[in-house]
């Protein structure tokens, strides 16, 4: 299995288009823009989602119908940044397959984006009103600590 | 011994760039902060442009978004600041971290405005031709932002 996906990753990072972005000067930084112009929407609405449940910000509207608005946005940063993260990750794949900080990133991702479908199908319910359940504090709070996790260990992979 | 150098060197900087937990969480703080900046100007941009989150009026939801953009953008010069400081010397011989500056202060200037004119720009018949213009100027710079940010790498060792 670790062999054929490492196979995988160097039959990526081979393909014309990954070996055009690693090597021309301005591809690179205009995929990486891609990726944090997605990031931007994807975590940005998230975390005022979050937020919101936690009691802070705006009130003019429950939490629920609040984050109902931002779904479309979430989901469309969401694709933007994997587009953008996929052919950065084929630019060097088995160098980012091997990293300890990129594996780690990889899987608190998957969780992460696991984590915020449960929270978006929860959010109608617990922000009905301005008495949102502990539950969701809870919940909220520990995905704003996921997200943080999962930008410390990008952060990261340059170091391992 | 110019004011970059001494603020390269300055003890702060110093233990801030030595610790191999400071200069991480300084960055982390960086991203995090500048996708709330981002995120919450382009949702509001969005709204402008007509395509986003249309059950508040403009006033409302750039109301309720605005606080967070500020936040975000406190946060992100504080943070920067401090990757700036580990590096001045060869940030500010920097060409592409230059421009990057001109352009935020100019985007944010674009936010400024945007937050000023939401009242005025709320109609509900839809914003005026101004209110999109301006929000795709708003979207292109912090975009701008980005992708200086990016090419600073590009051009130097840091």
């Amino acid at each position: 299995m670790q062999d054929a996906l490492l196979n995988f990753c160097k039959w990526l990072e081979n393909t014309p288009w990954a070996l055009f972005i690693g090597r021309s000067l301005w591809a690179y930084p205009v995929v990486q823009t891609i990726h944090f112009t997605g990031l931007s929407l994807w975590v940005g609405t998230i975390v005022l989602i979050d937020l919101r449940f936690l009691g802070l910000g705006g009130r003019r509207q429950p939490a629920g119908p609040f984050a109902q608005q931002l779904v479309p946005w979430t989901w469309t940063g969401l694709g933007i940044a994997v587009v953008g993260g996929t052919l950065l990750f084929a630019a060097s794949a088995s160098a980012f397959f091997r990293n300890p900080a990129f594996q780690i990133k990889f899987l608190l991702l998957v969780v992460g984006i696991a984590y915020h479908v449960v929270v978006q199908r929860k959010a109608p319910k617990w922000g009905v009103s301005e008495a949102v359940p502990l539950v969701a504090k809870l919940a909220t709070f520990t995905e704003l600590a996921l997200w943080i996790c999962v930008i410390t260990a990008a952060v990261e992979i340059p170091n391992h | 011994m110019n004011f970059f150098q001494w603020l390269e060197h300055s003890y702060v900087i110093n233990t801030i760039s030595n610790s191999k937990w400071m200069y991480p969480a300084v960055e982390v703080t960086h991203f995090f902060s500048l996708f709330l900046l981002v995120g919450t100007i382009a949702v509001i941009d969005l709204r402008l442009l007509g395509v986003a989150g249309r059950r508040q009026s403009v006033t409302e939801l750039a109301e309720q978004l605005f606080p967070w953009t500020w936040i975000g953008l406190g946060l992100c010069v504080l943070s920067g600041f401090f990757m700036f400081a580990a590096s001045a010397t060869g940030f500010v011989a920097n060409t592409q971290f230059l421009i990057k500056m001109v352009v935020t202060v100019v985007a944010v200037a674009s936010g400024v405005l945007v937050q000023r004119s939401t009242r005025k720009w709320d109609r509900p018949s839809g914003t005026p031709m101004l209110a999109k213009l301006t929000a795709i100027v708003s979207l292109a710079l912090w975009i701008g932002v980005i992708l200086m940010a990016a090419e600073i790498a590009n051009y130097s060792e840091l």
